[in-house]
Protein backbone atom coordinates (compact mmCIF):
# COMPACT_ATOMS: atom_id res chain seq x y z
CA UNK A 1 0.00 0.00 0.00
CA UNK A 2 2.55 2.54 -1.38
CA UNK A 3 1.70 5.66 -0.38
CA UNK A 4 0.56 7.67 -3.88
CA UNK A 5 2.52 9.80 -5.72
CA UNK A 6 -0.12 12.32 -6.95
CA UNK A 7 -2.04 10.39 -8.47
CA UNK A 8 -5.98 10.27 -7.43
CA UNK A 9 -6.91 8.96 -4.79
CA UNK A 10 -8.99 5.57 -4.32
CA UNK A 11 -11.14 4.87 -1.55
CA UNK A 12 -9.56 2.86 0.34
CA UNK A 13 -6.30 5.26 0.32
CA UNK A 14 -8.95 7.70 1.22
CA UNK A 15 -9.76 6.09 4.30
CA UNK A 16 -6.28 5.69 5.55
CA UNK A 17 -5.61 9.55 5.22
CA UNK A 18 -8.24 10.03 6.89
CA UNK A 19 -7.75 7.93 9.93
CA UNK A 20 -4.01 8.84 9.58
CA UNK A 21 -5.66 12.27 9.81
CA UNK A 22 -7.78 11.33 13.28
CA UNK A 23 -4.69 10.44 15.02
CA UNK A 24 -3.12 13.65 14.31
CA UNK A 25 -5.96 15.62 15.77
CA UNK A 26 -6.14 13.40 18.47
CA UNK A 27 -2.76 13.60 19.77
CA UNK A 28 -3.29 17.42 19.23
CA UNK A 29 -5.41 17.37 22.31
CA UNK A 30 -2.96 15.61 24.69
CA UNK A 31 0.28 17.29 26.84
CA UNK A 32 3.38 18.24 24.41
CA UNK A 33 5.60 15.55 25.70
CA UNK A 34 2.58 12.55 24.62
CA UNK A 35 1.87 14.28 21.56
CA UNK A 36 5.29 14.00 20.00
CA UNK A 37 5.29 10.92 21.29
CA UNK A 38 2.17 9.57 19.58
CA UNK A 39 2.84 11.68 16.05
CA UNK A 40 6.25 10.23 15.72
CA UNK A 41 4.82 6.35 16.70
CA UNK A 42 1.71 6.74 14.55
CA UNK A 43 3.85 8.21 11.45
CA UNK A 44 6.32 5.20 12.07
CA UNK A 45 3.28 2.68 12.08
CA UNK A 46 1.59 4.28 8.69
CA UNK A 47 4.75 4.46 6.96
CA UNK A 48 5.57 1.10 7.83
CA UNK A 49 2.51 -0.54 6.54
CA UNK A 50 2.58 1.84 3.56
CA UNK A 51 5.66 0.10 2.14
CA UNK A 52 4.66 -3.57 3.43
CA UNK A 53 1.80 -3.91 2.97
CA UNK A 54 0.80 -4.93 -0.86
CA UNK A 55 -1.75 -2.33 -1.98
CA UNK A 56 -4.01 -5.27 -3.23
CA UNK A 57 -4.38 -6.45 -0.25
CA UNK A 58 -8.11 -5.21 0.33
CA UNK A 59 -8.76 -7.74 3.35
CA UNK A 60 -5.53 -7.28 5.17
CA UNK A 61 -5.83 -3.29 4.55
CA UNK A 62 -9.49 -3.30 6.06
CA UNK A 63 -8.65 -5.16 9.24
CA UNK A 64 -6.13 -2.67 9.64
CA UNK A 65 -8.37 0.06 9.07
CA UNK A 66 -10.74 -1.22 11.48
CA UNK A 67 -7.91 -1.96 13.99
CA UNK A 68 -6.95 1.66 13.99
CA UNK A 69 -10.77 2.81 14.48
CA UNK A 70 -10.91 1.11 17.08
CA UNK A 71 -7.33 2.01 18.69
CA UNK A 72 -7.93 5.94 17.69
CA UNK A 73 -11.39 5.75 19.83
CA UNK A 74 -9.09 4.40 22.74
CA UNK A 75 -6.91 7.45 21.85
CA UNK A 76 -9.37 9.89 22.00
CA UNK A 77 -10.80 9.18 25.51
CA UNK A 78 -9.59 11.44 27.67
CA UNK A 79 -8.05 9.02 30.05
CA UNK A 80 -5.57 7.70 27.74
CA UNK A 81 -2.66 9.82 27.71
CA UNK A 82 0.31 7.80 26.77
CA UNK A 83 0.57 5.56 24.25
CA UNK A 84 0.57 1.96 25.88
CA UNK A 85 -2.85 0.83 24.41
CA UNK A 86 -1.14 1.68 20.91
CA UNK A 87 1.89 0.22 21.95
CA UNK A 88 0.27 -3.07 23.00
CA UNK A 89 -1.43 -3.20 19.66
CA UNK A 90 1.64 -2.19 17.75
CA UNK A 91 3.61 -4.75 18.70
CA UNK A 92 0.70 -7.48 18.47
CA UNK A 93 0.41 -6.07 15.00
CA UNK A 94 3.98 -6.68 14.38
CA UNK A 95 3.69 -10.34 15.30
CA UNK A 96 0.71 -10.44 12.73
CA UNK A 97 2.56 -9.55 10.13
CA UNK A 98 5.64 -11.72 10.25
CA UNK B 1 -54.25 51.17 7.51
CA UNK B 2 -52.49 53.74 9.35
CA UNK B 3 -49.88 51.55 10.75
CA UNK B 4 -49.50 49.96 7.57
CA UNK B 5 -49.03 54.04 6.05
CA UNK B 6 -46.38 54.90 8.93
CA UNK B 7 -44.29 51.00 8.17
CA UNK B 8 -44.64 52.11 4.26
CA UNK B 9 -42.60 55.54 5.24
CA UNK B 10 -40.26 54.05 7.10
CA UNK B 11 -39.18 51.61 4.72
CA UNK B 12 -39.00 54.22 2.08
CA UNK B 13 -36.83 56.45 4.12
CA UNK B 14 -33.56 54.74 4.22
CA UNK B 15 -34.16 53.64 0.28
CA UNK B 16 -34.21 57.05 -0.63
CA UNK B 17 -31.29 58.34 1.65
CA UNK B 18 -29.23 55.40 -0.38
CA UNK B 19 -30.22 56.59 -3.47
CA UNK B 20 -29.48 60.36 -2.82
CA UNK B 21 -26.55 59.40 -1.63
CA UNK B 22 -25.43 56.53 -3.71
CA UNK B 23 -26.32 58.45 -6.48
CA UNK B 24 -22.50 58.16 -8.33
CA UNK B 25 -20.18 57.03 -5.32
CA UNK B 26 -22.17 53.75 -4.12
CA UNK B 27 -20.19 51.13 -6.35
CA UNK B 28 -17.60 52.48 -5.70
CA UNK B 29 -17.92 52.39 -1.74
CA UNK B 30 -19.91 48.46 -1.88
CA UNK B 31 -16.28 47.29 -4.17
CA UNK B 32 -14.07 49.17 -1.65
CA UNK B 33 -16.00 47.68 1.53
CA UNK B 34 -16.51 44.15 -0.04
CA UNK B 35 -12.20 44.48 0.28
CA UNK B 36 -11.62 45.98 3.46
CA UNK B 37 -13.86 43.23 5.18
CA UNK B 38 -11.21 40.74 4.12
CA UNK B 39 -8.39 43.11 4.95
CA UNK B 40 -9.70 43.65 8.18
CA UNK B 41 -9.02 39.36 8.25
CA UNK B 42 -5.87 38.23 6.42
CA UNK B 43 -4.07 39.40 2.99
CA UNK B 44 -3.89 37.26 0.46
CA UNK B 45 0.34 38.84 1.07
CA UNK B 46 0.25 37.06 4.48
CA UNK B 47 -1.56 34.12 3.52
CA UNK B 48 1.08 32.95 0.97
CA UNK B 49 4.27 33.69 3.36
CA UNK B 50 2.40 31.65 6.06
CA UNK B 51 1.93 29.15 4.07
CA UNK B 52 5.66 28.84 2.55
CA UNK B 53 6.52 29.14 5.76
CA UNK B 54 5.00 26.38 7.04
CA UNK B 55 5.77 24.43 3.91
CA UNK B 56 9.28 25.31 4.18
CA UNK B 57 9.48 23.82 7.86
CA UNK B 58 8.44 20.86 6.98
CA UNK B 59 11.82 18.80 7.95
CA UNK B 60 11.77 16.34 4.41
CA UNK B 61 11.21 19.98 2.01
CA UNK B 62 14.77 21.64 0.55
CA UNK B 63 13.47 25.16 1.76
CA UNK B 64 14.89 26.31 -1.77
CA UNK B 65 12.69 24.65 -3.41
CA UNK B 66 9.38 25.60 -2.45
CA UNK B 67 7.11 28.61 -4.15
CA UNK B 68 3.64 29.40 -4.59
CA UNK B 69 3.38 26.84 -7.53
CA UNK B 70 4.84 23.59 -6.12
CA UNK B 71 2.87 20.50 -6.19
CA UNK B 72 3.47 18.86 -2.80
CA UNK B 73 4.23 15.17 -4.09
CA UNK B 74 5.15 16.35 -7.61
CA UNK B 75 7.62 19.08 -7.09
CA UNK B 76 8.58 18.31 -3.47
CA UNK B 77 8.82 14.42 -3.27
CA UNK B 78 6.78 14.41 -0.65
CA UNK B 79 4.00 11.23 0.06
CA UNK B 80 0.37 11.74 0.74
CA UNK B 81 1.27 11.07 4.25
CA UNK B 82 3.36 14.03 3.82
CA UNK B 83 0.69 15.87 2.66
CA UNK B 84 -1.54 15.00 5.40
CA UNK B 85 1.15 16.06 7.55
CA UNK B 86 1.15 19.78 5.63
CA UNK B 87 -2.19 20.23 5.50
CA UNK B 88 -2.55 19.64 9.52
CA UNK B 89 0.36 22.13 9.98
CA UNK B 90 -1.35 25.09 7.87
CA UNK B 91 -4.98 24.37 9.87
CA UNK B 92 -3.00 24.56 13.14
CA UNK B 93 -1.09 27.71 11.69
CA UNK B 94 -4.38 29.25 10.21
CA UNK B 95 -6.19 27.81 13.63
CA UNK B 96 -8.90 26.05 11.51
CA UNK B 97 -10.41 22.72 10.92
CA UNK B 98 -10.14 21.86 7.10
CA UNK B 99 -12.97 18.75 6.73
CA UNK B 100 -11.75 15.58 5.46
CA UNK B 101 -13.03 16.19 1.84
CA UNK B 102 -11.56 19.57 1.49
CA UNK B 103 -7.86 18.23 2.80
CA UNK B 104 -8.02 15.33 0.74
CA UNK B 105 -7.70 18.16 -2.72
CA UNK B 106 -5.26 20.47 -1.21
CA UNK B 107 -2.31 19.47 -2.65
CA UNK B 108 0.04 22.09 -3.73
CA UNK B 109 0.79 25.41 -2.38
CA UNK B 110 -1.58 27.51 -4.80
CA UNK B 111 -4.68 25.29 -3.34
CA UNK B 112 -3.54 25.78 -0.12
CA UNK B 113 -3.30 29.30 -0.02
CA UNK B 114 -6.76 29.57 -2.19
CA UNK B 115 -8.58 27.67 0.55
CA UNK B 116 -6.98 29.56 3.38
CA UNK B 117 -7.78 33.05 1.45
CA UNK B 118 -11.29 32.23 1.38
CA UNK B 119 -11.87 30.91 4.50
CA UNK B 120 -14.17 33.18 6.24
CA UNK B 121 -12.23 32.05 9.29
CA UNK B 122 -8.58 31.88 8.98
CA UNK B 123 -6.75 33.82 11.13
Amino acid sequence: MAASKGQKLSGMQKQVLSLYRGFLRAARSKPAEERRQIESIVSAEFRQNSKQVDRKNFLYIEYLLRRGKKQLDQLKSPDTIGLSSVNVSSSKKQNADT
Amino acid sequence: MALRAAVLRHIRLPVQTLTATGSRPQPQWSFLRLFSSHDDHLTKEEVIDRVLDVVKSFPKVDPSKVTPDVHFQKDLGLDSLDNVEIVMALEEEFKLEIPDKEADKIDSCNLAIEYIYNHPMAG
